[in-house]
């Protein structure tokens, strides 16, 4: 799996697993493999949308006048 | 009075008073540029009107004027309601005037009435040609044609740090009842007034700076009564968030026709609020959308396990016809063989009639392996006999 650093990304990883396992192109050893991915990538879309990231917070605060609490 | 003996200046000045009075005793409408706008304490509104060359814009002509303050508590809040616009410097007015000569203070014209059409129709003039030079140029549209981010959480927000909409804007980022997470960051500009458009170009060129952070921009002035918006349709505020590099949301709340930056921004909302809920909504639909990838891969995962499934079923339900066939062909294989076998043994050939004959054990092939005197057992299908060779004759001889 190569290593997924954006939401874009990790979306399309997503659609081409799904459209994957719905061609019945995944045998049955590499469904459990990709049950997993899938599941680690949702995760990290959830944690885009809801959790607070520092770092991105600590660059915004730096480069912007002022930034919100 | 003697023709040589000098005029006092009072007197030459009462004179022109009296002949202006005489010759020019109506109101006359009058178009020019406010080029001077002072309000004093008492609410009279001392101006400066003038009117430049179409070409060259340099003045041509140039008048003092009052608005005292019985008419000006009148006219303002009118031409305010009417235009959107306080009667403020660089607009072009229609003003309804008596001309005034006053022996110390001069030529001076007395405003009576104010026409806001004329300006109205002035901005909206000035707003097409705005509109056509960036249509002509190609850069209209710029913005529009970004593609709108995924997920719009980082967000340069270009506002006035005391303006109430940047407030209002970041409590409904912050509030949302999802619980999305929003990176909104001031970048400080003017929003009202004349350096609204240095500051709004200013601040886009420190976003522009680290562009690669951010996701959207966002311009946002608090609402509040109605309010001046000619600021927002200078041809170079534009033409800079016309082709600016990220998608550019407006909220500069008003109910009027949208200004120019409204018109080249991605998209428009109405209020700081409304912006706001736009980006919370488009985080929505991705929220959404995430949700149906994972029920999607669940779904596609257990249909094929469902396939597998059945083709191991099917494959069991078939296994005891195939083993009985096999085995049916194992035998009429084996039959065959059987037949075969049978019809090539020697004890076939000897109930044809053939014998074997042997010697010592031993099968006589030719006469030349036994001698005479040999004692040779022959074999028949049924039972044998022992001889002793008496005679013997080869192939060959």
């Amino acid at each position: 799996m190569n290593k997924i650093e954006t939401y874009n990304d990790a979306i399309k990883r997503l659609e081409e697993i799904i459209a994957q396992v719905n061609a019945g192109a995944v045998d049955i050893d590499m469904l459990t493999a990709n049950l997993r991915e899938a599941q680690e990538l949702i995760n990290f879309c959830r944690n885009k949308l809801y959790k607070v990231d520092e770092e991105v917070k600590a660059l915004l605060s730096s480069i912007a006048d002022e930034t919100a609490e | 009075m003697n023709e040589l003996e000098p005029l006092t200046l009072y007197s030459l000045n009462n004179i022109v008073r009296a002949t202006i009075n005489r010759d020019m005793p109506s109101r006359y409408w009058v178009t020019g540029e406010l080029s001077e706008v002072r309000e004093t304490a008492s609410g009279h509104c001392y101006i400066e009107l003038v009117q430049r060359d179409e070409a060259t814009r340099e003045l041509v002509a140039k008048a003092r004027g009052t608005i005292w303050a019985r008419t000006y508590s009148l006219l303002r809040p009118y031409f305010l309601e009417q235009t959107g616009e306080r009667f403020s410097v660089g607009l072009k007015v229609l003003l309804q005037v008596t001309v005034d000569f006053h022996e110390l203070y001069g030529f001076a014209l007395d405003v009576c009435d104010i026409e806001p059409a004329y300006t109205i129709g002035d901005m909206a003039r000035q707003k097409q040609q705005i509109i056509k030079r960036l249509t002509n140029e190609g850069v209209i549209d710029l913005n529009k044609e970004l593609p709108f981010p995924e997920l719009p959480q980082r967000i340069a927000v270009i506002s006035s740090s005391t303006a109430a909409g940047y407030g209002d804007f970041c409590h409904q980022l912050k509030n949302n009842p999802y619980g999305f997470v929003f990176y909104p960051s001031l970048f400080a500009s003017p929003m009202q007034g004349a350096k609204v458009e240095q500051g709004i170009i200013e601040a886009l060129n420190r976003i522009a700076e680290h562009l690669e952070q951010w996701d959207v921009v966002v311009i946002i002035r608090g609402g509040g009564a109605t309010s001046e918006l000619s600021c927002f349709d200078t041809y170079d505020l534009a033409n800079n968030c016309a082709q600016f590099p990220l998608p550019i949301i407006t909220g500069i709340g008003h109910q009027r026709d949208d200004t120019v930056v409204d018109m080249v921004a991605h998209t428009r909302a109405k209020t700081p609020t409304a912006a706001a809920e736009l980006l919370i909504h488009a985080m929505s639909a991705q929220a959404q959308y995430v949700d149906s990838l994972k029920n999607d891969i669940a779904l596609a995962v257990s249909g094929s396990v469902d396939n597998m499934r059945r083709n191991i079923q099917t494959i069991l339900h078939n296994l005891p016809m195939s083993v009985a066939l096999y085995l049916q062909q194992q035998q009429h294989k084996l039959a065959l063989w059987e037949n075969t076998v049978n019809s090539a043994s020697p004890r076939r050939i000897l109930e044809l009639g053939y014998t074997l004959t042997t010697c010592n054990g031993k099968v006589v092939r030719s006469s030349a392996n036994i001698a005479s005197g040999d004692v040779v057992v022959t074999h028949t299908a049924k039972g044998n006999f022992t001889s002793i060779v008496t005679d013997k004759k080869n192939d060959n001889e």
